[in-house]
């Protein structure tokens, strides 16, 4: 007598086909999230664009962020910087016209971040200007961006970190210790 | 193809439908949280994120006034350090003083303004508004000023100096209130009488420990808490190894051995009290044997001829071999310094004792000269006044609320209920119809208030001080806030203002805010200060003193010093009195104050609770410390919980078996013990509540080392929570100490010494 599995795994087909949609769910609810939620690229407060300010106008970088030459953190410029110039520039615009009621009711622009390391990871600005890195190596190309975002070459991954430091060849900058401390 | 019908497909539906939910949810969990990045809306100068700020400003934890520079990071203060610039700290500072930041930090302080809703002591409080609180308080003020019933109210303030006690100067001046006291449990009241009374000036010297040779202690912990740890630690380092010649060396003559004990040369018990006749034996000797030639030579004989060696042994229990020794080391270096304190300075005789160490200071003449005891100039900030309530004092006042006199009281900082024994305060303050505080926390008396207008911390007020002992010349520091004030309160200074301004007071107390009035007595010191001084302006030097944290002119004092007659003549030590009989309470007691935890005030800071006494190693609760000769006596062991019972009152806390103890004396460390004082502090028990209401003759200071007791196995036992194991080296040679002999024998040089390995 042949003994067959064949009835017995047939019988299973109803739960395969389940645990099959269910995996399939899986991947395509990731996928979405990865592709339509990607959190890389906030809608901020204010519809700030670095692409009129550091691109078309040509900004310095650190004009604004000021710190970043003498600090760990290269620092949000304060309200009353921003209206320094917005005083007289653009003052009619609508995104102006948010920090201008930011500026009256003296509170401070609650700005999403999203160039963000762990807390694990010890980075200081202040190094990695000193050493000549321009600010678009590790935070992309933002005077092109109307909207700051991570992009796909700067993706603020400990790759992108050590990549740098091999091919620079920085003393000690693969030690575990450099940044993790 | 299987058939699938209508049912399987709803299936199948639900189930991609859960995939999918749990596949972006799955994503959205591992995503990186959003955080915001808030900035200024007004960049403040002196911030820069990620960059420290220090700032220089002045400690608060303890009386001595140590410069401190605290590091703030993005407007929070991080970390406190000793301010190198500053002549009494330099750089260094102690766990209390680092210990400041939980105090800035502590969850248990008080946020906004209270009102007592309940009954007295019931701790229900309700929050009001800060015009509420006022408003209520200075209503009454006014009231009473105008009636000109000002003295019918009462302030009573923790130890304060500078513009602030100037504050409270004119406060009170100004209700016409003379009822104006500081009190403070340690405050040394014995040391400033005994020097009034014998270099006629109710100030404390400097004590200059860095460039003596031979230093005796009679009681003083003086890198414990004897007035200025941290000063004194510096200057103990130098006596010892700074100086390429010679290293200092020092004996500490008390019952129990502290810390500053443990670091000496030679550790001797006398007799608990008898350390003022110790120090009249040594006087004794160095007159008899023809070591002293002042023209006043006779009037010490006569004055000392009840104090011969032999005498003396018998009284303090001190064989006469070591006073002779002791007596003649300490003739025959140069320069060599008595001071006292501690337990010596808290017995029934606690002002003649410290007399006597006076005058073994002048014996040897080391009195204005570099290793003795130099006179401070007068600060130079507003004139001190002697307002330190003595035990009598505050028990006087005590009586007048009993009476009815005080109408209302104002407290600040100070917790008279948890560190005055047997005073009754708790009932008399139940007799006073308003109580205020200011304290920045809830604790014993606070909790009794009525209304409670709690104070900034130090780290977030102005103010200043003069340190009280100086450094031998005159100097003074300004304190600033450090961080932005964390919660809903003010600063002691400006709610006094504020007060003195709702009661119509503000003719005579114009001042707006404490900055104001600080900068206003700098500007007195700027006038006074000369041509070299008045090269800048004034807001430069202003800003030049909050930089460095201090302010210093080199004015010394005349060191020339003319002794009465009549001292001489008075000078005698009675034998100490203690309240209970030997026989119904065998045992005296010493309760000191406790190295981390001071008179209690720090037992809300969790470091300090948890900061190992350095004797004893035991972290957390009390203990009482008993000789293992009585302990074995009475089968005692370590963690045997014992009832300690004096005429007074109660207490039960686990043995600690302590070698460095006189049999006949147990120990007991203040500052555990609190109820209401916060989360942290509330374990142990207070040695305070059993203390005898004995005080010394002369000052009515408390003699808290006074009481005797009796001990009583209550037959169950805890395990010591402490750091250390064994207490004995057990030929492990990890501790090499000096032969016996050799240390003991005066001739031995640093050189000669043999180091060897104590077989214990």
């Amino acid at each position: 007598m042949n003994v067959s599995i064949v009835p017995a795994l047939k019988a299973l087909i109803p739960a395969a086909l389940v645990v099959a949609v269910v995996l399939l769910g899986l991947v395509v609810g990731f996928w979405a999230n990865a592709a339509f939620y990607p959190g890389t690229s906030p809608e901020q407060p204010i519809a700030f664009s670095h692409k009129i300010h550091a691109g078309e106008n040509e900004i310095p970088c650190m004009y604004c962020h000021t710190q970043a030459r003498r600090s760990i953190s290269a620092g949000v410029p304060s309200v009353s910087k921003c209206m320094g110039c917005h005083n007289e520039v653009a003052t009619q615009r609508p995104q102006i016209r948010k920090l201008k009621n930011y500026w009256e009711n003296k509170e401070p622009i609650p700005w999403i971040k999203v160039h963000d390391l762990p807390d694990f990871v010890h980075f200081t600005h202040k190094r990695h200007i000193a050493a000549g890195i321009e600010c678009q190596t590790c935070h992309g190309p933002v005077e092109t961006m109307d909207q700051i975002r991570l992009t796909d070459a700067a993706p603020m991954e400990m790759g992108l970190c050590l990549n740098c430091h091999k091919q620079k060849e920085v003393a000690n900058g693969l030690d575990c210790w450099t940044c993790h401390k | 193809m299987p058939n699938i019908d209508r049912r399987d497909f709803i299936k199948l539906v639900g189930a991609g439908s859960v995939g999918v939910g749990a596949g972006f949810m799955l994503r959205e969990t591992i995503k990186h949280p959003t955080e915001q990045l808030i900035p200024h809306v007004i960049a403040p100068e002196d911030f820069s994120t990620g960059i420290a700020t220090w700032y220089n400003t002045v400690c608060s934890m303890c009386a001595a006034g140590c410069g401190i520079s605290v590091r703030t990071r993005e407007g929070r203060a991080k970390k406190i350090e000793g301010n190198p610039s500053h002549p009494v700290s330099q750089g260094r500072l102690c766990a209390l003083g680092q210990a400041g930041l939980q105090v800035l930090y502590n969850p248990d302080r008080l946020t906004g303004p209270l009102m007592q809703t309940g009954q007295r002591g019931s701790g229900s409080f309700a929050q009001v508004t800060w015009q509420e609180g006022l408003d209520k308080v200075a209503d009454r003020l006014e009231l009473l000023t105008a009636e000109n019933q000002g003295n019918r109210i009462g302030l009573l303030s923790q130890g304060v100096r500078g513009h602030l006690a100037q504050l409270f100067e004119l406060f009170a001046d100004q209700l016409g209130s003379e009822r104006l006291l500081h009190y403070d449990f340690d405050h040394p009241h014995t040391l400033y009488a005994a020097n009034h009374r014998f270099f006629g000036e109710a100030r404390l010297p400097y004590y200059d420990l860095k460039n003596t040779r031979y230093l005796l202690s009679f009681g003083a912990d003086y890198l414990g808490n004897w007035i200025s740890p941290v000063h004194h630690s510096l200057g103990f380092g130098h006596s010892r190894q700074g100086r390429s010649d010679v290293r200092g060396r020092f004996v500490q003559i008390e019952p129990r051995m502290s810390m500053s004990g443990a670091a000496a040369d030679e550790w001797i018990s006398a007799k608990p009290g008898t350390e003022g006749i110790l120090a009249l034996g040594l006087a004794h000797r160095i007159v008899s044997e023809g070591h002293y030639s002042g023209v006043d030579r006779d009037d010490w004989t006569t004055a000392l001829s009840g104090y011969t060696t032999d005498q003396v042994a018998e009284q303090t229990g001190v064989g006469a071999d070591t006073i002779r020794r002791i007596a003649d080391t300490f003739v025959h270096t140069e320069p060599s310094l008595a001071i006292g304190g501690g337990s010596a300075a808290n017995h029934s005789n606690g002002v003649d004792t410290l007399v006597a160490v006076n005058a073994l200071n002048y014996l040897v003449a080391n009195i204005g000269k570099p290793g003795g005891l130099v006179f401070n100039p007068e600060p130079a900030g507003p004139a001190s006044q002697d307002r330190q309530a003595s035990y009598r004092t505050m028990l006087e006042l005590a009586e007048d609320a009993k009476q009815g006199n005080i109408e209302i009281l104002i407290l600040n900082g100070t917790n008279p209920v948890f560190s005055l024994p047997s005073a009754g305060f708790e009932e008399a303050l139940a007799e006073i119809p308003l109580i205020v505080s200011l304290s920045s926390f809830m604790d014993e008396t606070t909790a009794l208030a009525d209304i409670i207008l709690p104070s900034h911390t130090y780290l977030e007020s102005w103010g200043d001080d003069f340190p009280e002992p100086g450094v031998g010349f005159s100097i003074g520091s300004v304190s600033q806030p450090v961080v932005s004030p964390l919660y809903n309160t003010r600063a002691t200074g400006d709610i006094v203002l504020q007060l003195a301004k709702q009661a119509g007071l503000s003719d005579a107390i114009p001042w707006s805010s404490m900055k104001d009035f600080i900068k206003d007595g700098w500007r007195l010191i700027y006038d006074r200060g000369g041509l070299d001084t008045q090269k800048e302006s004034f807001e430069s030097f202003w800003r030049s003193i909050l930089k460095a944290g201090v302010w210093g002119e080199k004015t010394h004092r005349d060191p020339a010093f003319t002794l009465d007659k009549r001292v001489i003549n008075s000078i005698a030590v009675p034998p100490p009195e203690f309240s209970g009989s030997s026989d119904a309470y065998p045992f005296i007691l010493h309760p000191y104050v406790s190295t981390t935890l001071h008179d209690g005030h720090a037992a809300n800071l969790p470091w300090m609770q948890e900061l190992p006494d350095p004797m004893t190693s035991v972290v957390y609760g009390s203990w009482v410390e008993i000789n293992p000769a009585t302990a074995g006596q009475m089968n005692l062991k370590e963690g045997d919980l014992v009832d300690i019972e004096s005429p007074h009152g109660q207490i039960r806390a686990p043995v600690y078996v302590y070698p460095a103890i006189m049999p006949g004396v147990i120990a007991m460390p203040i500052g555990q013990g609190h109820v209401t004082y916060g989360r942290y502090a509330n374990r142990g028990v207070n040695p305070i509540e059993i203390l005898s209401p004995r005080v010394d003759q002369r000052t009515g200071a408390l003699a808290s080392s006074a009481t005797r007791v009796k001990i009583k196995a209550t037959g169950r036992r805890i395990e010591l929570v402490k750091t250390g194991g064994n207490s004995r080296e057990l030929g492990r040679e990890i501790v090499q100490t000096t032969g016996g002999k050799a240390s003991q024998g005066h001739s031995a040089k640093l050189n000669s010494i043999p180091i060897t390995v104590v077989p214990t």
